[in-house]
């Protein structure tokens, strides 16, 4: 079958004298780049454009309710850890910083349990897809708080209990429903 | 023959052939549960109904044998909403607990559920809830709530093993897979059961809860457990190797292997000669190449070839053979006294094991022209005692109950190398010149199984730490010795070998041309 | 004092004390926090120094500028294997001192007059006493001469870099950096025609010394006013010299790594670094002395400021070590501005492509420069 390809020819605006030079466009563009900087260099802290934000200092209130930090892992009502193992998240990991030994549990409803669960912050590159590859609402990184940097790599391989004692209790069900967060609402 | 009609394509196929296998000639697949190729069909489980022309109902298509001018129609409408049915039947119980099950990735429910239902549950009752972890054998695990109740297991155990321990209990929705009263699931097959479970109801105790199966990566291997030489599929993650599976080949193994076959993988995996030791100090290959000749010069030229003691191992591959032969002939020379180490005689039965525990002692036979002027290890042991060796070379480290002779008198020998893949306990300590070999996981070679059938053995992954392959050892220490084997590819080895030896080739796409049938 | 002695004073002061003060503070500030300032952001802020919490060195980034410097001594010198050590060794000198040794010409201030100044009708300034030439490291008739002989040798610096380093990349950057370098010193050398040609001399200070005369009697006759277009072209051929945006094309992430520098590393790529900015400021110090009046203030002279006819009392009388102060603090203000202008320029404009620079080179800029010339020269002939 023959394609056919529509060809729609663009009116080509044609410079002037002036703007073929660049003179009068460099002059406008730096124009520009020295508003931005006396503005930012001299004004007052409040009339300044800076949008950077010091964290942690302005604390993270501004952030938006998605954003990835930690990672912590969930708990049951009984306050064991929600996680089952399912190596889900080691999975689809793209930086295979999930380390995951799985155990059996004494309790037959459990039966599976992380024996080993250890994440290198390190090599983690914060994109979530743990949090959305978790079928039990047992890992997430709504801690808000960032990676942090470290003088002593040892210090960057999160253990299991380590990101427990910074988890909440989760009562989701299948679908992610009763999913709430009732701590970490910055 | 009969001829039919299957979605429009026309088949001829024998007499008495099912349905299923006629679809399958056809190029479809039908979806089944309680079917098994190797197996009795009782059509329980209603996943391979199919529409035939005239019949009033759907049938089910592993019962069913073809007619002359049927017209069956395997992917229609009818069909399809019956499978979905289907699904959602066994799905009322079936818990959705996929994360911790060990079968995902690999679970006939799972796959079936995606391609012919894929709708959320309207079941809104609980769940049937049953015993989670049933201690149903010393190495199976049954999930009562997962069980589907296709009788998989227990018809294995019944027509294959003959050993019937298993049976279903109770009825309805509370029947459960159950061994019968003082009986346990502990026959030499039970983990075999695992296999032919279609959902995670059997779990291996070995594997359970080891490796999500979507991360394995299968290559296509030979048992070394015994002579057999079972086909498998050796599943292996990041260069270890987490399981063995029988592969179906109808001229060895069929759909099966042993149990302790299957668990002969974790040898593999421990006390792994990992770097080449001289005196008992790690060393480079080019230093311990050239320690081991020189050594083993030394001794030829003052005692002379015949106080050479060469060792070879049934447990190697005939390539890594035929090199040990060319090396003890060229390099080491007239006159070696040979032996073959080796598992000591085990257990038998009339299905798949064999007494001799070593996979390739029929290769070594052919290398070799026979055996006969071959010691075993206590021949060995008693040369050494009569202090008629001043030099061993050993491939391998198995020796059977003569180890205990064999390690006594290896102290006193002048010059021990020890070629093998596993540290062997006091034997590395008795070495003095230590050379890490591959397993056959980490390398490609040829078996010959106690049938004479030649089988090959494909590299899973690269040699652990420092190995090498037997074949590439002998090159480098002969090469050192100044007797260089011309050799550079596997293939030149094998060209070589079938040459010499009667053996046939293995034909390697044997099983390609005729694809096992759907399990 | 042995002249040698002053000499010495002299190199330390001005290379050391202040081209690499200003050099090595521009990979702070200019390469920083002034491009911060510029993309609404704050820059480095947050090491402190010897870990004294001051907050003003933290907003500076002083700490992270001397980090740096640390950085840069303590990595590995690695040399890639296959490479020419000696020539690899040799490139970043090469490309750095010719950064350094343009500043011997360069007047910070008039000849040191010991005696009484006359200032004539003509605008010149007689010395009553000796003339001591304590702003300027070497005095030398040709100074101009002597600028670019020694800045065209880090050419030299860039292409040997590349071709030493061992690698295709290095070498295409060396390629395109020493392209690039011989066709911009093309225009500046047809630039600075017009401008010899209207000062008549090749003596920098001599050169500003002209540049305090007044057109008019109200417009001083600096560079720029005389010779607008020779400034043009010599702004943007110097820009394009110094190897910065937006004529960094010698480097290229994403094509050619870092070009020349990509194999460089510890204080020899650091020393790369410093020799670009060195020359941003050299090339920055020559626009000010050619065409804003070097270390000139405008209406001021030996004797204090005129306004009008610069003979008679001083309007405003100025003690002469203010004089001298004041003439100095203009040469180093100016030079400052036309540095932080080049950055200005950096961070406003996005890179060329590698044909529109030869476009720029050899098709505008030459035709552009010779026709200055010409018109200059039918000027001067009339006038």
């Amino acid at each position: 079958m023959a394609r056919t390809i529509n060809v729609v020819p663009q009116e080509r605006v044609p410079k002037t004298f002036w703007e073929k030079s660049y003179v009068p466009e460099i002059m406008r563009g730096l124009a520009v780049t020295i508003r931005q900087f006396g503005r930012n260099t001299f004004s007052r802290k409040e009339n300044r454009d800076t949008f950077t934000i010091e964290y942690p200092e302005s604390g993270t209130s501004h952030y938006p309710e998605r954003y990835r930090g930690r990672h912590r892992l969930m708990l049951r009502e009984d306050g064991q850890v929600r996680c089952v193992a399912c190596m889900c998240c080691s999975t689809i990991c793209p930086a295979n910083c999930i380390h995951i030994e799985a155990g059996e549990h004494d309790d037959p409803t459990v039966e599976k349990y992380p024996a080993v669960f250890v994440i290198d912050e390190l090599r983690c590159i914060v994109c979530g897809l743990c949090v959305e590859a978790c079928p039990c609402d047992a890992i997430r990184m709504d801690t808000g708080v960032h990676m942090q940097p470290r003088f002593d790599r040892t210090t960057a391989f999160h253990a299991r209990d380590e990101m427990m004692s910074r988890g909440g209790l989760s009562l989701a069900t299948k679908g992610g429903r009763d999913a709430v967060n009732e701590d970490y609402t910055w | 023959m009969p001829v039919l009609t299957i979605n429009g394509t026309e088949v001829e196929v024998d007499r008495g052939t099912t349905l299923l296998k006629a679809a399958a000639v056809a190029g479809y697949e039908v979806p089944h549960f309680c079917y098994h190729p190797a197996l009795s069909s009782p059509a329980n489980c209603r996943m391979c109904l199919v529409e035939v022309e005239g019949a009033p109902k759907l049938m089910p298509g592993c019962y069913n044998q073809v007619n002359d001018g049927m017209i069956v129609h395997t992917e229609s409408d009818r069909v399809k909403r019956a499978r979905k049915a289907v699904l959602e039947f066994i799905l009322v119980n079936h818990p959705v607990d996929c994360p911790i099950c060990d079968k995902a990735g690999e679970c006939k429910l799972q796959d079936y559920y995606f391609a012919y239902d894929a709708q959320e549950s309207r079941m809104r009752a609980e769940k049937q809830h049953k015993v989670k972890v049933y201690p149903i054998g010393p190495r199976v695990v049954y999930d009562g709530e997962r069980c589907i109740l296709c009788t998989r297991c227990i018809r294995f155990c019944e027509e294959i093993t003959g050993t019937g321990e298993l049976t279903l209990a109770d009825r309805g929705d509370k029947a459960e897979v159950r061994t019968f009263p003082g009986q346990d699931l502990d026959n030499d097959y039970s983990l075999c059961t695992v296999d032919v479970c279609p959902v995670g109801a059997l779990t291996s105790r070995d594997f359970r809860f080891k490796r999500r199966v979507w991360l394995l990566t299968s290559t296509d291997s030979v048992c070394t457990g015994c002579e057999m030489g079972c086909n498998i599929h050796l599943d292996h993650f990041r260069n270890t190797t987490e399981r063995y599976r029988p592969r179906y080949n109808p001229a060895v193994n069929d759909y099966w292997m042993c149990d302790d076959g299957r668990l002969s993988y974790k040898a593999l995996n421990e006390g792994r000669l990992e770097h080449p030791m001289l005196n008992g100090a790690q060393a480079t290959w080019h230093t311990i190449a050239g320690a081991a000749a020189s050594k083993l010069a030394a001794v030829i030229e003052k005692n002379g070839a015949s106080s050479v003691g060469f060792v070879i191992s049934p447990q190697a591959t005939s390539e890594d053979l035929f090199l040990a032969k060319m090396f003890a002939e060229t390099a080491i020379g007239e006159g070696v006294r040979l032996f073959i180490n080796g598992n000591d005689p085990g257990s038998s039965d009339e299905l798949l094991i064999r007494a001799d525990k070593n996979p390739n002692r029929a290769g070594a036979r052919l290398v070799f022209g026979g055996l006969d002027g071959v010691g075993d290890a206590s021949a060995l042991a008693d040369a050494l005692e009569a202090g008629e060796l001043e030099a061993v070379y050993m491939m391998g480290t198995e020796l059977g109950a003569a180890r205990g002779r064999v390690e006594a008198g290896l102290d006193d020998v002048g010059l021990f190398v020890l070629q093998a893949a596993h540290q062997g306990g006091v034997l590395l300590d008795a070495a003095h010149v230590a050379l890490p070999a591959a397993t056959h996981a980490e390398k490609r070679g040829t078996f010959v199984n106690c049938d004479a059938v030649v089988q090959t053995v494909d590299q899973a992954y690269p040699p652990n730490a420092d190995a090498l392959p037997d074949w590439q050892i002998f090159m480098k220490v002969a090469g050192a010795m100044g007797h260089k084997l011309p050799f550079t590819f596997l293939r030149q080895i094998q060209d070589r070998m079938f040459e010499a030896s009667e053996a046939p080739e293995p034909e390697e796409t044997a099983t390609e041309e005729a694809p096992a049938p759907a399990e | 004092m042995p002249e040698w002695i002053i000499t010495i004073v002299k190199i330390l002061v001005i290379v050391f004390g202040f081209v690499m003060g200003v050099a090595s503070l521009l990979t702070l500030v200019g390469d920083r926090k002034q491009s911060a300032k510029i993309q609404n952001r704050i820059g480095p802020n947050r090491a402190t120094l010897f870990g004294l919490d001051i907050q003003f060195f933290k907003n500076l980034g002083i700490s992270h500028f001397i980090a740096d410097g640390i950085k840069m001594v303590l990595k590995e010198n690695t040399i890639p294997n296959g490479a020419n050590k000696f020539l690899h060794g040799l490139a970043p000198s090469l490309v750095f001192l010719p950064g350094l040794f343009g500043w011997a010409v360069i007047p910070f201030m008039d000849t040191y007059c010991t005696g009484d100044i006359t200032v004539l009708a003509n605008y010149q300034e007689v010395c009553s006493g000796e003339e001591k030439r304590y702003f300027q490291i070497m005095h030398m008739e040709v100074g101009l001469l002597y600028a670019f002989a020694i800045t065209a040798i880090s050419v030299y610096g860039a292409a040997i870099a590349g071709w030493a380093s061992n690698n295709k990349y290095s070498l295409i950057g060396g390629l395109r950096s020493s392209a690039q370098m011989i066709s911009y010193e093309v225009a500046i050398g047809l630039s600075l025609a017009g401008v010899i040609l209207v000062y008549g001399t090749l003596d920098l200070n001599e050169m500003v010394r002209m540049q305090g005369h007044q057109m008019w009697g109200i417009v001083p006759m600096w560079g720029v006013f005389v010779q607008p277009v020779a400034f043009f072209m010599f702004f943007l051929a110097g820009m394009a010299e110094t190897k910065r945006a937006p004529f960094d094309v010698p480097e290229g992430e994403s094509e050619i790594v870092a070009g020349y520098i990509t194999e460089y590393s510890s204080m020899k790529f650091g020393v790369m670094q410093l020799g670009e900015y060195a020359a941003t400021v050299f090339i920055g110090s020559l626009v000010a002395i050619m065409f804003f009046g070097g270390w000139q203030v405008p209406f001021l002279y030996g004797d204090g400021f005129h306004f009008g006819t610069p003979t008679g009392t001083p309007d405003v009388a100025v003690p002469y070590a203010l004089i001298v102060l004041l003439r100095i603090g203009s040469m180093v203000i100016k030079t400052l501005f036309f540095v932080w202008l080049q950055f200005m320029m950096r961070w406003t404009l996005p890179r060329f492509r590698y044909d529109q620079i030869m476009t720029l080179g050899w098709k505008i800029l030459l035709p552009l420069g010779l026709a200055n010339l010409v018109i200059t020269a039918l000027l001067s002939a009339i006038f």
